[in-house]
């Protein structure tokens, strides 16, 4: 079975839910400044030890759901994936991706805690879940085959596969410049980055173990 | 066997730690460049991290020449390449696609060094861990081989991240240099680890899996001690805060 996605659609409107994770507030807050009380996220959690006092007590007063998860083996994109998906199933929404800014930036440690949290997800929720940071996006392939679109025009010049958590014994790729055939994909071995396509708008890649595309997004 | 190391010791502006110093194609803290260039035994870039070091020298470019500057030429600027060649840099093509351009200049420079007959305590590249994620990942793949490319400890510092690959086995890293940020983790990119033992860590590990999917070290911070101990069954990725 094959799984189609677009992973750049999302970046065309518009968001039926809204969420921070912790600090993410801060960010929300000061990006949208001057305007804040129209951009009101859905809920803030995590453990809050990130998010400003003033920004924190911006949104409760504006009657922001604030649910603080106390639990430190689990980051706070974890436990707000969690939170979402409760949501979700709450208000019977159909969601077809799950988008999360941020995330790949800064600290390495919380880049690679982003990750984390994509290997988790499938666990969480069937949505599929992505995380874009500036020219960046991430998307954890399962194994099995997958079928990429990407022909919005938002892809930029370059892409990679990363067996970031265990190797491939077997990867096979189509629409990229360098494509593997039953290729293992193994760190000290063989990573695909600078990547790039051909022409056809459609990557597809059959994976024996859950492996890490990464693509460039235009800003 | 234990080995032993203390991952900023090349950022205190004494001592007599033996470096080189490897300019890689992304942004980094002037700070940490002017501390690290003044003392390497020797100094290159790895393609485009010559405009790197072009842009942040502005002004006296002069006195800061690399020794080389190896890539395959798609990323640096022409106006750059031609300043470092007639400058007497010397300017060095590869051309091998399945290599990055990091992993062939760290063989390079341990071509060299053999050359020379230098010590070498630490290799350091600057750069290499932000913007791009694909390129991220690639300074890691660099790492894994690294191993094979020379018996020198390569470290990455970008902006606050250092990261260091720890190899099967013992380790102690001195942690005391005043430099450390506050944060720290261990990430097992690549493969599992079956068992990870730690002391010196807020959140220490006993004979744990790390895994992602199961358990990643992130977020974890220092006890008192100043130093770190990590006794692991397959290599695993050291990541640690550096003051700017």
């Amino acid at each position: 079975m094959e799984r189609a996605f677009t992973p750049l659609e999302c970046l065309l409107p518009a968001a039926a839910l809204r969420a921070c994770a912790d600090g993410g507030a801060n960010l929300l807050y000061h990006i949208t400044e001057g305007s804040q009380e129209s951009f009101l996220p859905d809920y803030i959690s995590g453990d809050f030890d990130s998010i400003q006092p003033e920004v924190k007590e911006y949104y409760k007063v504006k009657g922001c759901e604030l649910i603080e998860t106390m639990d430190q083996d689990l980051t706070d994109f974890t436990k707000c994936l969690q939170i979402l998906q409760k949501k979700i199933e709450k208000k019977g929404l159909q969601v077809d991706v799950i988008v999360a800014l941020g995330g790949l930036g800064g600290r390495f440690d919380q880049t690679m805690a982003s990750v984390e949290t994509l290997f988790h997800a499938t666990n969480i929720t069937p949505s599929p879940v992505i995380v874009i940071q500036e020219c960046s996006l991430i998307y954890l392939l399962q194994p099995g085959k997958h079928k990429l679109h990407v022909d919005t025009g938002l892809e930029g010049p370059w892409c990679g596969l990363i067996p970031i958590g265990s190797p491939c014994e077997s990867v096979t790729t189509t629409g990229l410049k360098w494509n593997l055939t039953n290729q293992v994909l193994k760190f000290g071995t063989l990573v695909s980055t600078s990547n790039t396509y051909d022409n056809s708008g459609i990557v597809t890649i059959d994976t024996d173990k859950p492996l890490l595309w990464t693509m460039a997004v235009k800003s």
